[in-house]
C-alpha cells in the first residue's frame, strides 16, 4: 500500500538524549568552533539540571590573518640577517635584540589564541552566554534568558565565508542588554534554528506551568 | 660620564622584566578564565602558560649575565 504521508526527518535536538557520539555537530575537541551537546563543557554560573545544548567559538579560519603575521614575525630576524640593520649594536646586544623579538613575537601569538579560544557563546536550555575576551584583562560576561529573546538573525556574506560556512547571528532580547552578538561563528543557520527550537521550548513550558 | 651601554643594559633588564611580568599576568588570566569555563583543554592551557612564565625567567636570567 503506498504511504499517505511520509514524516520528513526530525532534526529537533531540544529534549532529546544526550547526543550520541556519532551525532552530527557533536565534537570532542577541545578546540572545535561548534560542538552540538559537547561533553565537557561547563561553566562558572550554570545551575545543576542546565544542559549545554551549544558550544561556539568564532571559525577557525578567522584566525588566519593573524597567523600570517606571526608567521612574519617569527622569519623576520632569520631572513633580514642578511641585511645590516643591527650593526649599530654590539653583538651581545644584537642577541639580546632578536631574543626580545621573539619574546614580542610569543605574546602576540598567545594574545590571540587566547583571544580566540575564550571567546566563547553557550546555548543552553534555559540561556544564551556570551564570554567576550577582548584582551588579557578586560572580559565581558552576558547572559540573557532563552524567553526574553525577541528576535533572531544571521547574516553570512563574503568568499571567504561561503566557502567555510561561517557568519554572524544576531539576537535581540527584551532583556537588561539589549543584543546579543556571535560572530564568525560555523553553520549560523543551524544555530538560529537551535535557538527556535529552544524559544518554543520555552513557550511550551510557559503554557504547561513547567519550570523545565 | 655614564657609560651608554650600561644605560642600554638596564632598559634591557627592564623591558625583560615587563615581560616576565605580563607572562604573570597571562598565568593568572588562563587560570581565572578556566575556571569560568572548563572546556576539556585546562591542564595544556595552564601548562603552556607556566611553560611561557618559565622560558621568560629563564631568558630574564640569560639577558642579565649575558649583558
Amino acid at each position: 500500500m503506498a504511504d499517505l504521508y511520509v514524516a520528513g526527518e526530525d532534526k529537533s535536538v531540544v529534549g532529546k538524549n544526550p547526543a550520541s557520539h556519532s551525532t552530527p555537530g557533536h565534537s570532542h575537541n577541545p578546540l572545535a568552533a561548534f560542538s552540538y551537546m559537547p561533553d565537557k563543557v561547563n561553566f562558572e554560573t550554570a545551575e545543576e539540571r542546565e544542559k549545554v545544548i551549544l558550544f561556539l567559538r568564532p571559525h577557525i579560519v578567522t584566525n588566519i590573518p593573524w597567523l600570517i603575521i606571526a608567521t612574519v614575525l617569527f622569519l623576520a630576524p632569520s631572513v633580514l640577517s642578511t641585511f645590516p640593520l643591527l650593526s649599530f649594536l654590539p653583538d651581545k646586544f644584537q642577541v639580546v635584540a632578536v631574543l626580545g623579538w621573539y619574546l614580542v613575537a610569543t605574546a602576540f601569538v598567545l594574545e590571540n589564541f587566547l583571544t580566540w579560544f575564550f571567546n566563547i557563546y553557550i546555548l543552553t536550555d534555559e540561556r544564551i552566554i556570551d564570554i567576550d575576551f577582548h584582551n588579557l584583562i578586560y572580559r565581558e560576561v552576558s547572559e540573557t534568558k532563552i524567553d526574553k529573546i525577541q528576535d533572531v538573525t544571521y547574516k553570512l556574506g563574503g568568499v571567504a565565508r561561503a566557502i567555510f560556512h561561517y557568519g554572524d547571528v544576531y539576537i535581540q532580547t527584551a532583556g537588561t542588554i539589549p543584543n546579543f552578538e556571535f560572530m564568525g561563528v560555523p553553520n549560523p543557520n543551524e544555530v538560529v534554528r537551535i535557538i527556535q527550537e529552544l524559544r518554543t521550548q520555552e513557550e511550551q513550558e510557559a503554557i504547561e506551568g513547567r519550570v523545565r | 660620564m655614564i657609560d651608554l651601554w650600561i644605560l642600554g643594559k638596564l632598559f634591557a633588564l627592564l623591558a625583560f622584566v615587563i615581560y616576565v611580568i605580563f607572562a604573570g599576568v597571562v598565568v593568572r588570566q588562563i587560570y581565572l578564565m578556566t575556571t569560568t569555563v572548563k572546556v576539556g583543554f585546562e591542564l595544556p592551557l595552564r601548562g603552556i602558560a607556566w611553560a611561557h612564565l618559565g622560558a621568560a625567567i629563564l631568558v630574564l636570567l640569560f639577558v642579565a649575565a649575558y649583558l
